[in-house]
């Protein structure tokens, strides 16, 4: 396996496996051996946005009227959002690029990646109408010790995957000593980390963006920050777009059709997918924790994000065959929540038009409305 | 004339209208199923279809196991048993 930009070797790209064989020479989308990718695509590339449609203007007096601790938790979670899209926009291309042998997941790759760059765009938009110097928002991210923290957690597998590739690629399978370091280099151990990689994605858009989201719609809910909301709501469709597509990659890898060897580096790494999902869990219970540190918001806290947490894992978990780590977490606790997520009309608040799911997902909240009972303002 | 069908869930039976999806049928019985996209790309409302067939007007971008169903876009052809719960019933036990 040797990356080459334009391959000169004439394959049938049909017979090439998603990952490790011929790299990707002609770009063609007349036959795909996965159309799923190229449906995707196009899916992706309907959605396309531009920050600066949103009006966010009045965000900006919303916001400097929030208490201290309410603008704590925007403040945060825009920050943590922005790490994330930082990594997402570039790591998908540099890390799978040079792995993909199918011209239509090559695509869908390059097109996943160009989406989060509107996403991280999106939030110096947001920012800029906030405060008057968007330095202060951004310079504190690489100095913020519990964003940090999930930083490292989140790009070590990419780092990983990307640091064993330049080995595999330059010196090939075997025993090699590099810079006095000795390195075991094998394809098996590649398509780990590939595989490994993969679920670890699918982690991130699956759970970590999720607490700020039901924090950024908890402000709408009270007409607040709705600005940030809208755009929230954009990203977050397009966030359902590429977790459906990393379940895809991981589904087929475990089925082997495509790679038989796939199937077994999936059984051999799935005690440690589990381990990675359960993690995040908890991670993301603590930045809870953090972000509620002087007081909860209107509609949450963290008792509640706990339980919204455990319960989105567990469904995220069965997404990709793997058992649910929280056995008592059978019930969305924010059900409101998938109204603003639903996609009927990401230009218009659920409460501004009668879009059918709100209506339906105010039913549901009001059969839950006991739920109210064990939180306090 | 399209007519009812019968849905059962491990909760109860109902009839679901021709009118609605089968989303809708078990939201409004009161059933804990998710959903975000309604229109079969995110894959949030999947349920287990013990029996029965149902069809699709488009393929769902989401991905399904052989036995499970998007009730946000498909159309049942026939009776159908599926696993999903009351919410009050889910409350109960967390
Ligand atoms: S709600 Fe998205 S697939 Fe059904
Ligand atoms: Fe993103
Ligand atoms: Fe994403």
């Amino acid at each position: 396996m040797k990356y080459s930009t334009f391959s000169l070797l004439d394959n049938d790209q049909l017979k090439e496996p998603m990952f490790f064989g011929q790299s990707v020479n002609v770009a063609r989308y007349d036959q795909q051996k996965y159309p799923i990718f190229e449906q995707l695509i196009e899916k992706q590339l309907s959605f396309f946005w531009r920050p600066e449609e949103v009006d966010v203007s009045q965000d900006r007096s919303d916001y400097r009227n929030l208490p201290d601790h309410e603008k704590h938790i925007f403040i945060s979670n825009l920050k943590y959002q922005i790490l994330l899209d930082s990594i997402q926009g570039r790591s998908p291309n540099v890390a799978f690029l040079p792995l993909v042998s199918l011209p239509e997941l090559e695509t869908w790759i390059e097109t996943w990646s160009f989406s989060e760059t509107i996403h991280s765009r999106s939030y110096t938009h947001i920012i800029r109408n906030i405060v008057n110097d968007p330095a202060v928002v951004f310079d504190d991210i690489m100095r913020n010790q519990h964003i940090i923290e999930r930083a490292t957690d989140i790009s070590k597998y990419y780092d990983d995957l990307i640091q064993y590739t330049l080995l595999y690629t330059k010196l090939g399978a075997g025993t090699h000593t590099v810079n006095g370091k000795t390195h075991q280099v094998n394809l098996f151990e590649l398509k780990r980390k590939l595989y490994l990689c993969m679920m670890s994605v699918n982690v991130l858009e699956a759970i970590r963006f999720y607490v700020s989201f039901a924090c950024s719609f908890a402000f709408a809910e009270r007409r607040l920050m709705e600005g940030n909301a809208k755009i929230i709501r954009l990203i977050a469709r397009d966030e359902a777009l590429h977790l459906v597509a990393t379940q895809h990659i991981i589904n087929i890898m475990q089925e082997g059709k495509d790679d038989p060897e796939m199937a077994e580096v999936a059984r051999s790494c799935h005690a440690e997918s589990i381990k990675m999902f359960k993690h995040a869990a908890q991670q993301e219970k603590e930045w809870a924790k953090y972000l509620f540190k002087d007081g909860s918001m209107i509609g949450l806290n963290n008792v509640i994000l706990d339980q919204y947490i455990e319960y989105i894992t567990n469904h995220r978990m069965r997404a990709v065959g793997l058992e649910p780590a929280f056995e008592k977490a059978t019930h969305n606790p924010i059900p409101w929540i998938n109204a603003w997520t639903s996609s009927d009309n990401v230009q218009v608040a659920p409460q501004e038009v009668e879009v059918s799911s709100y209506l339906v997902g105010q039913i549901n909240s009001e059969i839950s409305a006991d739920d109210l009972g064990d939180f306090e303002l | 004339m399209k007519k009812a069908i019968q849905i059962s869930t491990e909760d109860l039976v109902f009839q679901l209208d021709p009118s609605e999806t089968l989303l809708e049928g078990l939201e409004r019985t009161g059933h804990q199923v998710e959903y975000q996209c309604r229109s079969g790309y995110c894959g949030s409302c999947r349920v287990t279809l013990h029996s029965g067939r149902v069809e699709y007007q488009e393929q769902p971008l989401a991905y399904l196991q052989e036995n499970e169903i998007l009730p946000c876009c498909c159309r049942p052809l026939e009776p159908l048993e599926v696993s999903v719960g009351l919410i009050t019933k889910a409350k109960k036990s967390a």
